[in-house]
């Protein structure tokens, strides 16, 4: 293809709109290669992708004119982002609130020891300007909010989802399929990791008559209970799964940018075809496991479905505006925040950490089991003296196992609970599944009809901790 | 793939949340199933699970997106999974 062509498809080319977007009105729309020379300080650098297969000075340049946002700047936006700004994208904008810690560094990569304490934005742009110093470079040192999240994400070609947490990854996702933005969405936590890219090529709102790439409500109708979602700092993640991740983020990234992937082949007002513009959405699992090496569910391609009809942000009936979401409409709070069986413990079967040392060292509570529901590693730090580990998961399936075949509910407890009236307490990590450990012994009847007292132990290790020794290693 | 199940059965891969709440990565259930009774059929070995992970999960058979459907657009109510097919339980993961 010569370059004159492809000038000329570019300016033939318009954002579909339907009257509702509202804000892609740039002069580039990143899918022009433009037809400048390349600066000798460009030709150099980018000298090894250029030469790919396909890549070229057409593609280099549509890197250079393209703008990128990635939305946090932690394990997925510190290698996604080495790479995007490495492959000379022109503009990278990055959103994150946060402050770079020492328990980031292990996967974070952007950051440093030496920068601890700094806001994650700024270490990741210093880190970035080593590396290279052409694109710009646009620091958003706050959180993506309802309010601000459409003027951020208009200035840009391509969004990266590298965030923590689902209000913000459905508030994203809402917002590119409003402003026509492709979506390259990656996760990760503990040793499982999952990438597709979405909305992409961008479709109207509405348009459900043919195949159409989905967006993220399409794949993920709804968020998990509250009470489920872990976060890395809660379940762990192992580095390598977070990074393997990003960096795929970023390929994609680099894929459809360097080739116009987001650009529908033609703006094609004669000869709609849809089927013709959608890229098979595939969603990349990878699964990380520690006792093996790579085995056979290490990578999965699955074949996702296109945008489904009744999506309450793309579908046929969706009411989702720009000013209904900066208005408050949907409240993502509260969407992801589904109310779970909280469990309401009466103050007689809670004691704080501090009362139940005091209790125990005083020598007026004197037999009893103390269980820690913890998971085995955190447990493999440290504990209290006496205490029996019965990790939370485990317990789970056990209680259901009995209730299934009602196998005797003693088999829960620990060999040295008896089966006597002693006392029971229970401790875990910050103090939620503690509560529910409790509820769920005394359902299993191992109260025996109030007996036998079980006791949760407030706030968990973490209020052990301050409460009592702050030597204690908790993590 | 996966190691073959044994006949008359197909496996189930759980990720994420659905492997640590079931404690396995795979195992394998007697085929033929209707898709339309898999979560029945998994919540009754595994209480609590439709509410707690599959509800907000992606099904997938031979690797290919299915609709369980909720809202009744018909297209659970003709998928069966065979015996041999390999159907995967996939929980959104947030975390980054």
């Amino acid at each position: 293809m010569v370059e004159g062509e492809v000038i000329e498809r570019d300016l033939k080319y318009q954002l579909p709109t339907n009257g509702r977007v509202t804000a892609a009105k740039h002069q580039d729309n990143g899918a022009n290669g433009g037809n400048r020379r390349l600066k000798d300080e460009e030709f150099d650098r980018y000298s090894r992708q250029m030469i790919v297969p396909g890549m070229g000075k057409e593609g280099q340049l549509r890197l250079i004119n393209s703008r990128v946002l990635i939305i946090g700047a932690g394990g997925l936006g510190c290698p996604a982002a080495q790479y995007v700004a490495g492959a000379g994208i022109g503009t990278i904008g990055i959103v994150d609130d946060d402050v770079v810690e020492a328990s980031n560094l292990h996967r974070q990569v952007g950051h440093s020891t030496a920068r601890i304490g700094m806001k994650k934005v700024n270490s990741l742009i210093q880190h970035l300007e080593d590396l290279n110093p052409l694109p710009t470079y646009v620091p958003y040192p706050y959180q993506l909010t309802p309010q601000n999240a459409a003027d951020i994400i208009s200035q840009y070609d391509l969004v990266m989802d590298c965030t923590d947490n689902p209000i913000t990854r459905y508030l994203i996702s809402d917002i590119c399929v409003l402003l026509g933005k492709p979506l390259v969405s990656a996760a990760a936590v503990q040793k499982s990791g999952q990438l597709i890219v979405l909305n992409c090529p961008p479709t109207p709102q509405g348009l459900v008559d043919g195949k159409y790439a989905p967006c993220y409500r399409c794949c993920f109708r709804k968020p998990p209970p509250a009470s489920s979602m872990v976060s890395c700092g809660e379940a762990g993640i192992m580095g390598p799964v977070v990074g393997m991740m990003g960096v795929a983020q970023a390929g994609e990234a680099i894929k459809i940018l360097a080739s116009a992937l987001h650009i529908p082949p033609e703006a094609d007002t004669n000869n709609n075809s849809p089927e013709r513009n959608l890229q098979q959405p595939t969603l990349l699992i990878y699964t990380y496991d520690l006792d093996s090496a790579v085995g056979l569910y290490s990578f999965r391609a699955l074949k996702m479905g296109g945008r489904k009809r009744n999506c309450f942000a793309c579908g046929e009936n969706s009411t989702l505006t720009l000013e209904g979401i900066k208005a408050g409409v949907p409240d993502y709070v509260q969407f992801c925040s589904v109310p779970t069986s909280s469990v309401n413990l009466p103050p007689e079967e809670r004691i704080t950490a501090a009362a139940y040392h005091m209790a125990k060292e005083s020598g007026e509570l004197s037999e009893h089991i103390l269980i820690d529901t913890r998971e085995k590693e955190h447990f493999s730090f440290g504990s209290i003296e006496g205490a029996v580990n019965t990790p939370f998961s485990k317990f789970l399936m056990k209680a259901a196992a009995i209730k299934r075949d009602g196998s005797p509910a003693s088999e829960i407890l620990p060999a040295e609970a008896g089966e006597s009236d002693t006392p029971i307490f229970v401790v875990c990590r910050t103090g939620i599944d503690s509560q529910e450990t409790v509820e769920k012994l005394k359902e299993l009847g191992l109260d025996n009809g109030g007996k036998r007292r079980i006791v949760d132990v407030m706030g968990g290790m973490k209020a052990w901790k301050e409460e009592v020794d702050p030597a204690f290693p908790y993590i | 793939m996966s190691p073959k199940p044994p006949p008359g059965h197909f496996n189930i891969l759980y990720f994420a949340t659905a492997g640590s709440y079931t404690s396995k990565n795979v195992e394998a259930l007697p085929a033929p199933l209707p898709l339309k009774k898999l979560f029945d059929t998994l919540e009754e070995r595994y209480k609590g699970i439709q509410a707690s992970v599959l509800d907000h999960s992606l099904v997938t058979i031979n690797l290919v997106y299915v609709d369980v459907d909720y809202a009744g657009s018909g297209n659970a109510e003709e998928v069966v999974i065979e015996e041999g097919d390999e159907v995967a339980i996939i929980p959104p993961v947030s975390s980054g």
